[in-house]
């Protein structure tokens, strides 16, 4: 018995010794071998039997995890580029698996258009999820933002805009189309998206995205005002920011939540060198490359 | 048969499984805290995760109990004593099948109650955008038992012709995971995409359809999940395929077992 006992003891020593490296081990491991392989979908669906909204659901809590692992990160000044092709394969695999799943469609909608810029595979995505949720306004109402915001098509934005509101039984589908359809209305139209997104989110990490998404395209939109003002004054556009900020028509200065430098464009468009993204910001070469996305 | 089947009843108390799944059942308290991480679909997540584990333990009884019942009571030499009564096998065996699937279904209704508690709760804390629709969570289940009881069948089945336990739970086991894909299988050798298939493997995969239990059908999860209207004509259909279904495997099963020699 005594012996036993003593064997005990002795194996919850080692235990004590090793949870700790191990723990630390775990802590640390490469987030890309975190967020893991997942076999093809025609396996999983085997494999998961009856349990495939199970499986649909976990892949989803797996990537939004390691999503707000990299958001800790970044907060801890550590910017660990995150592996969006994973993030993209598995949100696929989960609607493969549960086509019905909302979390999937809301959360690929938020990354593959701001940081992926895969505009028509979100848009395709958002469209299969149309076929089964029916009765949902929320996925014609993303689509027709890509549409609108990143496509420019116009014409599908407002078929989109069109079914939303008819889903949703609001002014919704007017109010957008009549509004944002051209060009000048875009920064307004990413305000009123991504408003929407930062008060319908219950998750802390997706939100801080979306807040600081939302004070970007403010700052952007800010300066537009400054802009047209100073056209309404002198008769012409202005060259650079700073000589907006000179005039006292821009203040304080604009200040970049992505850690870039806001610029005018020749046109007068408003830019950002940090193309609204963390570990967006480059050198001055690409100012003049300007990606007509993040102009305005 | 009828004092069988109450036999049965008590052994399974007896034995301390209803008790196992009340601890199993604990897990339920997790649920409300598990489905607030979802994004958008905190309901529908609970909804999720209560219906697989109701699943998974209606899984864990049809297969132990199912796969080791018969068996047991060979193993035991119970079945000697018990065959002197005047009592047919058939009777014997099927009393044995309708306890341990009486059993499974007063688990799930015990089960979904504990369900329908859980998901209030969810709801109740944060709103779903779809409505919850209690009946199709209760026909979900409901048709979750059916399946287990048909796997218990199949599980008899075996234990009939085995002389261990191996062969029922494995063979159970291997029954759940192959009648899950039946379906796909079938569909997939009659499309376009099986073109390179050989004529001969499509032929094994329609007769391996036609032989192997269908669980597909039993399957509404995703119906109760999302609110989405129940196929009527569809139930019926599957509710007369489990009847006609589990007579055949029974029928099989009690001609093997009343022919099986006992050591």
């Amino acid at each position: 018995m005594m012996r036993t006992v003593s064997i005990g003891m002795v194996c919850l020593l080692l235990y004590g010794i090793l949870i700790l490296p191990f723990t630390a081990y775990l802590k640390n491991k490469p987030f890309v071998e975190k967020l893991g392989y997942i076999p093809s979908v025609a396996a999983l669906k085997i494999v998961a039997a009856d349990h495939k909204e199970l499986v649909a659901a976990t892949l989803v809590l797996k990537v939004l995890m390691y999503f707000g692992g990299l958001l800790a990160k970044s907060d801890a000044q550590v910017t660990v580029p995150p592996d969006y092709m994973s993030m993209s394969r598995l949100l696929h695999g989960s609607v493969k698996l549960d086509p019905y799943n909302m979390d999937a469609y809301y959360f690929a909608q938020g990354f593959l258009t701001w940081d992926v810029k895969q505009y028509k595979l979100a848009n395709d995505l958002l469209d299969y999820g149309m076929k089964y949720r029916t009765w949902d306004w929320y996925l014609p109402y993303f689509a027709g933002f890509n549409s609108a915001f990143f496509l420019k098509d116009y014409a599908a934005a407002a078929k989109y805009y069109q079914r939303a509101g008819e889903l949703s039984g609001s002014e919704l589908s007017r109010l957008l189309a009549g509004r944002f359809m051209q060009e000048s209305g875009q920064t307004e139209l990413a305000l009123v998206y991504l408003s929407a997104m930062v008060r319908g989110e219950r998750n802390p990490a997706v939100k801080k995205n979306y807040l600081v998404r939302l004070n970007a395209f403010k700052e952007a939109r800010r300066i537009e005002v400054a802009r047209d003002r100073y056209r309404e004054i002198r008769g012409a556009v202005p060259v650079t920011v700073e000589q907006l900020v000179a005039d006292g028509l821009l203040s304080p200065p604009p200040k970049d939540p992505y850690g870039g430098m806001f610029y005018l464009e020749a046109d007068g468009k408003v830019a950002t060198t940090s193309k609204f993204a963390f570990g967006g910001v480059t050198g001055n070469s690409s100012k003049k490359s300007g990606v007509p996305d993040e102009r305005h | 048969m009828k004092h069988i089947l109450i036999i049965t009843m008590k052994g399974i108390f007896r034995d301390r499984v209803f008790q196992g799944i009340m601890v199993t059942a604990c897990a339920f308290l997790l649920i409300p805290a598990l489905a607030s991480l979802s994004m958008r679909q905190v309901t529908e997540l609970s909804l999720t995760l209560s219906l697989s584990l109701i699943s998974f333990i209606l899984l864990l009884l049809a297969v132990f109990l199912g796969g080791t019942s018969l068996w047991k009571d060979i193993e035991r030499r119970y079945t000697f004593s018990v065959l002197g009564l005047p009592l047919s096998r058939q009777s014997y065996m099927i009393g044995r099948f309708c306890g341990t699937a009486l059993f499974v279904l007063l688990a799930s209704a015990v089960l979904g109650i504990a369900a329908f508690a859980v998901v209030s709760y969810s709801s109740a804390i944060y709103p779903a955008d779809r409505p919850i629709v209690w009946s199709t969570m209760a026909v979900c289940i409901l048709f979750d038992a059916l399946k287990y009881i048909l796997l218990i069948a199949t599980a008899f089945l075996f234990s009939t012709v085995s002389t261990s336990f191996f062969l029922p739970v494995f063979g159970t086991i291997a029954t759940f995971l192959a009648g899950g894909v039946t379906q796909q299988a079938y569909e997939f050798v009659n499309s376009p995409a099986s073109k390179s298939l050989s004529p001969l493997v499509k032929k094994l995969a329609a007769i391996l359809y036609f032989i192997l239990p269908n669980f597909g059908a039993f399957d509404l999860k995703v119906n109760a999940i999302y609110g989405l209207p129940l196929p009527v004509d569809g139930l019926l259909l599957t509710a007369a395929y489990f009847v006609v279904y589990i007579g055949l495997l029974l029928s099989a099963a009690a001609v093997i077992f009343s022919r099986r020699e006992m050591r």
